[in-house]
């Protein structure tokens, strides 16, 4: 991702814009992101947030660090928070958003793994109104950081939030990272996130979109950057989205291969239940230097609903012969197959369907790196897979006795 | 238990059941035998509900109800089981849920309570041995990495913990080696009792020298051709199908 301050910044996107085709651009349009907020920082949140899933967690409500909510970060970090706006400008329409981020932004948050250590934290970002969330992470040569990012809503009122991420691994760098999008209330949730892999490192992101109840008007829309820049970079990517309702989720997913021996494995699956509509775009782009690259690229998505609507794209743009790539998109409904089959043994139509979207996501929800997370995540899904979670409980009590 | 008066089924346009006569009583074992095509998958997925089996006529009763009315759940939890014999994989969906699930869903038809967990365990145990299977199965995704041998084992396991009324066996022999056939054919003979009955479908006569059968039943162009004994097994297994085939032309 390149930015310049010598070139007009980037116009909004419009749904003629290829990578924009699928997003709610009609929701974003009426957002303002001049709207300020009292400062909650200083203030206790009032409210039981979800349990921890690290031992340590931040805290940023409407995109700024609470240090009162937050804990002291664990040995092997350091955290520094800039204050003011950034100002480097993209041209590009898809930094439309991240331009919007730089300038309205009130911190940047910078996080840093240092060489060799081992890290492990939470980030729970906390939506009442309007925030620009801007955070760096660095993680030094050898470390290994587990992030986990998560973002909850506690207002009633539509919440906004337009998130920086820009995440860096040095060589032989770890990051095990997981992001679950679950709001409660009326949400927008805009993201840019730019992954910057170093030789020999390793990412493997697991990302869930859902939200608590089908009625919930949640909108979201990711435009993701990853680059290969060392050579044996390796990333596992994994991310399902759970719509009901009205609910729109859109996601763009550029993954630029540009060292020797590179690999990317990719699985997106959706659920679009009701009348929600997904969109998953992900562009693999094969340089020429990139010889011996491996991807492999896995969109599928389930229409539960007659009027839900789902859209998945690969793409592929591979400008070197020394390559091995894969992919395969699919939107279908649930496998007449296996439902009849699990008819065939006496369970009811209800149960059936929502053990198969349960196992839809499976892909997905397994790859997450830590149980409390998991199980965090399985008991919220049980409001829109009702009879999958219990399946999912019964099982673990019968095997584990 | 099971009666099935000239019934008639079709797929799409092509016709398959062409006025299927069949009387299964209370603790017999029917096999059901013939050539590729004649139509006994196809009496299998039909009994069992499976969508796009169209009924075009006849009657099926089960125990006295009208089995063509009912869902494919209600088929089962009525006592109904069919083994597939291509049982479908279904990752992210464990074997011992699928177990409980199915199990409760039987006591609940039959106004029992749902089952203890740990009186569940012990049942489920107890048949994995009779299975010669390993309880790692149990926490695996239904027939998921399954190979053939172990699927076909893995639908016998869910007859034997269901103890359905009727169990419909389509080609469950197939693809086993010997050894596994013995044990599939000792699980389906531990199921025997004077109140249960089983419907073998099979090519081969190598199962029924594990399974007695009482009756044997040539199907074939849709419907029953001959009926007789054991013997008319041997008797396929030496001539094969066309003698009868002809005489039924």
């Amino acid at each position: 991702m390149t930015a310049s301050s010598t070139t007009a910044p980037a116009r909004a996107p419009t749904n003629r814009d290829e990578n924009w085709k699928y997003a709610n651009l009609r929701a974003l349009s009426r957002i303002s992101f001049e709207a300020t907020a009292a400062d909650r920082r200083a203030d206790p949140i009032a409210v039981a947030l979800p349990a921890r899933t690290t031992a340590c967690r931040l805290v940023l409500i409407d995109g700024e660090y609470s240090a009162i909510n937050s804990d002291a970060l664990p040995n092997g970090a350091e955290l520094r928070i800039d204050t003011g706006s950034a100002t480097a400008e993209s041209a590009s329409v898809d930094h439309y958003y991240l331009n919007l981020n730089r300038r309205g932004r009130r911190e940047t948050l910078r996080l840093r793994v240092l060489e060799g250590q081992r890290v492990q934290l939470e980030i729970l970002h906390v939506a009442t109104h309007v925030g620009q969330p801007a955070i760096e992470v660095q993680i030094d040569s050898s470390a290994e950081l587990t992030l986990i990012e998560r973002y909850i809503s506690l207002d009633t009122a539509t919440a906004v939030t337009n998130l920086a991420l820009d995440l860096r691994l040095a060589e032989h760098a770890k990051l095990y990272l997981a992001r679950w999008q679950h709001y409660a209330s009326p949400a927008s949730h805009i993201e840019t996130l730019n992954l910057v892999l170093g030789a020999s490192s390793e990412c493997d992101l697991t990302q869930v979109t859902s939200a608590e109840h089908s009625e919930t008007a949640v909108s979201s829309r990711s435009t993701v950057f990853v680059t290969h820049a060392g050579e044996g970079a390796r990333l596992h990517w994994h991310s399902a989205t759970i719509a009901d309702g009205q609910q729109q989720h859109d996601a763009y997913v550029r993954i630029d291969h540009q060292a020797r021996r590179v690999q990317t494995q990719q699985v997106f699956r959706g659920i679009a239940s009701g009348r929600s509509k997904i969109g998953f775009n992900g562009h693999m782009l094969v340089g020429s230097s990139a010889h011996g690259a491996h991807s492999g690229q896995s969109l599928k998505t389930l229409l539960a609903g007659t009027e839900a609507e789902a859209n998945v794209r690969p793409q592929l743009e591979i400008y070197t012969n020394e390559v091995t790539a894969t992919h395969g998109a699919t939107v279908g409904k649930l496998d007449a197959d296996m439902l009849f089959y699990l008819l065939s043994r006496g369970l009811d139509p209800g149960t059936a369907e929502s053990l198969l979207k349960w196992a839809f996501v499976s892909d997905v929800l397994t790859r997450l790196p830590t149980v409390e997370l998991r199980h965090q995540i399985e008991a919220r899904l049980v409001l829109q897979l009702p009879g999958a979670i219990a399946a999912r409980q019964s099982s673990a009590q019968e095997t584990a006795g | 238990m099971l009666e099935i008066h000239s019934l008639q089924t079709r797929i799409g346009d092509k016709e398959i059941l062409r006025g299927l006569n069949l009387t299964v009583k209370a603790g017999e074992v029917h096999a059901i035998m013939g050539p590729n095509g004649a139509g006994k998958s196809s009496l299998a997925y039909t009994l069992a509900g499976r969508p796009g089996y169209e009924v075009t006529g006849g009657s099926v009763r089960f125990e006295g109800a009208d089995l063509l009315t009912l869902a494919p759940e209600e088929r089962a939890q009525a006592g109904l089981f069919l083994g597939f014999q291509y049982p479908v994989e279904i990752p992210g969906v464990n074997n011992v849920y699928l177990l409980k699930a199915a199990l409760n869903a039987a006591r609940k038809q039959r106004g029992l309570p749902e089952v203890d967990a740990f009186e569940f365990l012990t049942l489920v145990r107890e048949k994995m041995r009779l299975m010669q299977m390993d309880e790692a199965f149990l926490s695996r995704g239904v027939n998921e990495g399954f190979s053939g041998g172990e699927k076909k084992r893995n639908e016998i396991l869910q007859m034997l913990v269901l103890e359905p009324k009727l169990a419909l066996l389509d080609e469950t022999d197939s693809g086993l080696d010997i050894d596994a056939l013995k044990v599939v054919a000792n699980g389906v003979n531990s199921l025997r009792s004077p109140s249960r009955a089983v419907v073998l479908v099979t090519h081969y006569q190598r199962l029924l020298d594990y399974i007695k059968p009482d009756v044997v039943h040539v199907l074939a162009r849709g419907r029953i051709i001959k009926t007789g004994g054991p013997e008319l097994a041997l008797e396929l297994e030496a001539r094969g199908y066309d003698w009868l085939l002809a005489d039924a032309a």
